[in-house]
């Protein structure tokens, strides 16, 4: 995904001459082509991430297009007080791309796992909050949202999905099994690939998100009438979809603990029932609730 | 002090007793700062949002009162208004919203914010390849915040010689975590510094209008509540407090007796 995060926004940067990128020290040889190209446009600008937030605001308050980039928890919950005011409050608006989602530095340990930031930054006002899931989500919603001048934060993961989830466009989710069953399962971002792995064969319907906030209310009112799952490997999502009144929700995800543990992405996502098994079994037992009342 | 200067303590203290709000001493620290800052930008009350205007930006935003007063004075809106201060539906609050007040460019409030922004600002300025200057008043309070320091280093380390950090030296952390020798700290991070009294407005816009080769840190040695004996001796007491109608009395007077 950083690879397309480059590509895409040295596209627009090309015919944009307002996009300036601003570095927290991370991927900077990635993006040592568009220094070369854009030496005024590119800066590395140290690891101070509440402060490349605030630059980016000044600048984004003379017109130009930031984009800020640096790992999640840093660039976010770390920084979340300038990204509420000198961003959004201010009106300053620009966007926030981060790297390092959820478990993706597992064997970092808790201090680079990020799986709070999407909600933190989601109650924001005025907020748009973007898991794209894979590289062709992470191509469409830049070029759709990098110049809309609202504060924008798109996760990246160096774990992508390999789902064709068909046209992305901002703010709107998509409807990948609509099996008339009686139990709907909703998901964000890379999870996608081990919760279709999970419920494939499943009768159940499932509906996928890369866009947070805005969240496609309309389509999560389309399956009132089911009860809904919804599986994420962060908190964000299940907050969104339960601000539609009255509708039945249940979780599967993460518990409120500090998931400490080392490894690689899939041996958290296995300990934390978020591999394929581990779905199947959450979702096959609400299917057993269901069936049994 | 310069009758104009007179008038500006003289507002603050109307309109903090009018309105119940106001963090009275610090105002009063920062009005020559604010005087000089709006000598020497290139600003017009008349347009505000001039394209080739200069910035600034107010980061120590509980001074808001003092800036209003000011910003007043400098004929971007009547004063009648800011005795709405704080008060539900005015436009003037207790910290600045760049989207209610001519002239504001950036809201401010939490501490430690405005270097970062005005380091922003004046990057866009280096980038469009324009002459315009960036200026942001911090506190030596505010200083406590470590984002000063980092927003510093990345100044430095961006050459960025079209801004302007003026440090409010107005001894409030005397209290808990004192700053000494700021002036040493910011040269030492590569900032030109200059220290001046920070009550002589003629020596602010200089400092201001001298060319410098990195970002400038003007060091403002002021007294909080400077301009009237009782604030200064009981700075902590006044620091947010509203004087009564007996207190605004003595308070004025206190002020027209003031001989430096």
């Amino acid at each position: 995904m950083r690879g397309q995060f480059r590509e895409t926004v040295t596209a627009l940067a090309a015919e944009d001459p307002r996009i300036v990128v601003i570095l927290g020290d991370i991927s900077v040889y990635q993006f040592r082509d568009f220094q070369a190209r854009f030496p005024d446009r590119c800066y590395n600008m140290g690891i101070c991430e509440p402060t490349l937030i605030s630059v980016a605001a000044g600048l984004a308050s003379q017109g130009f297009l930031p984009f800020v980039h640096s790992i999640a928890p840093f660039v976010t919950e770390r920084s979340l007080e300038q990204i509420k005011l000198d961003m959004a409050y201010n009106g300053f608006g620009g966007n926030v791309v981060s790297c390092g989602a959820t478990f993706d530095y597992a064997w970092d340990g808790s201090t680079h796992h990020a799986y709070g930031e999407l909600e933190a930054l989601r109650v924001i006002p005025g907020m748009e909050v973007l898991q794209p899931g894979s590289t062709a989500e992470v191509d469409a919603l830049l070029r759709q949202c990098a110049g809309n001048g609202r504060p924008t934060y798109v996760r990246l993961s160096d774990f992508p999905h390999d789902v064709d989830v068909g046209r992305v466009v901002a703010g709107k989710g998509t409807v990948l099994a609509d099996k008339a069953a009686d139990l709907t399962v909703m998901t964000a971002g890379p999870i996608l690939g081990n919760v279709l792995d999970a419920v494939r064969d499943l009768p159940v319907n499932l509906v996928y998100f890369h866009t947070l906030k805005p969240l496609d209310r309309a389509l999560v009112e389309r399956f009132r009438e089911t009860r809904i799952l919804v599986v994420h490997d962060a908190r964000g999502l299940r907050e969104a979809v339960t601000e539609v009144p009255n509708l039945r929700v249940d979780f599967h995800g993460l518990d409120d603990r500090f998931h400490a543990a080392y490894g690689t992405v899939h041996d958290l996502r296995a300990a934390c029932g978020l591999d394929p098994p581990g779905i199947r079994t959450a979702v096959t037992a609400r299917l057993s609730a269901w069936t049994s009342h | 002090m310069t009758p104009e200067a007179r008038d500006i303590r003289r507002a603050i203290l109307r309109v903090a007793h009018a309105s119940g709000h106001g963090h009275v001493p610090t105002c009063f620290s920062v009005v020559e700062s604010l005087l000089a800052t709006y000598d020497v930008l290139r600003h017009d009350p008349a347009n505000p949002h001039w394209p080739d205007r200069d910035l600034f930006v107010l980061s120590k935003g509980h001074a808001a009162l003092g800036y209003y007063c000011v910003l007043a004075q400098r004929g971007y809106f009547p004063l009648d208004e800011v005795f709405a201060f704080g008060a539900h539906g005015s436009r003037f609050g207790c910290h600045a919203d760049r989207f209610k007040v001519p002239g504001v460019e950036a809201s401010t409030g939490s501490l430690g914010h405005g270097i970062g922004l005005a380091a922003g600002m004046a990057l866009a300025a280096r980038i469009a390849g324009t002459d315009r200057r960036v200026v942001t008043l911090i506190g030596d309070g505010e200083s406590n915040e470590g984002t000063v320091w980092e927003a510093v280093m990345v100044a430095v380390d961006r050459g960025l010689d079209n801004l302007a950090i003026i440090y409010d030296h107005n001894k409030s952390q005397t209290r808990c975590l004192m700053i000494p020798n700021p002036g040493e700290r910011f040269a030492a991070f590569g900032c030109a510094v200059a220290e001046v009294d920070g009550h002589d407005r003629a020596a602010l816009a200089a400092a201001l209008r001298e060319p410098a080769t990195a970002p400038k840190v003007i060091v403002a040695d002021t007294r909080k509540g400077w301009g009237c004996r009782a604030l200064v001796d009981e700075m902590f007491a006044w620091h947010r407090r509203s004087p009564t109608a007996g207190e605004l009395a003595e308070l004025l007077e206190d002020l027209d007796a003031w001989a430096v």
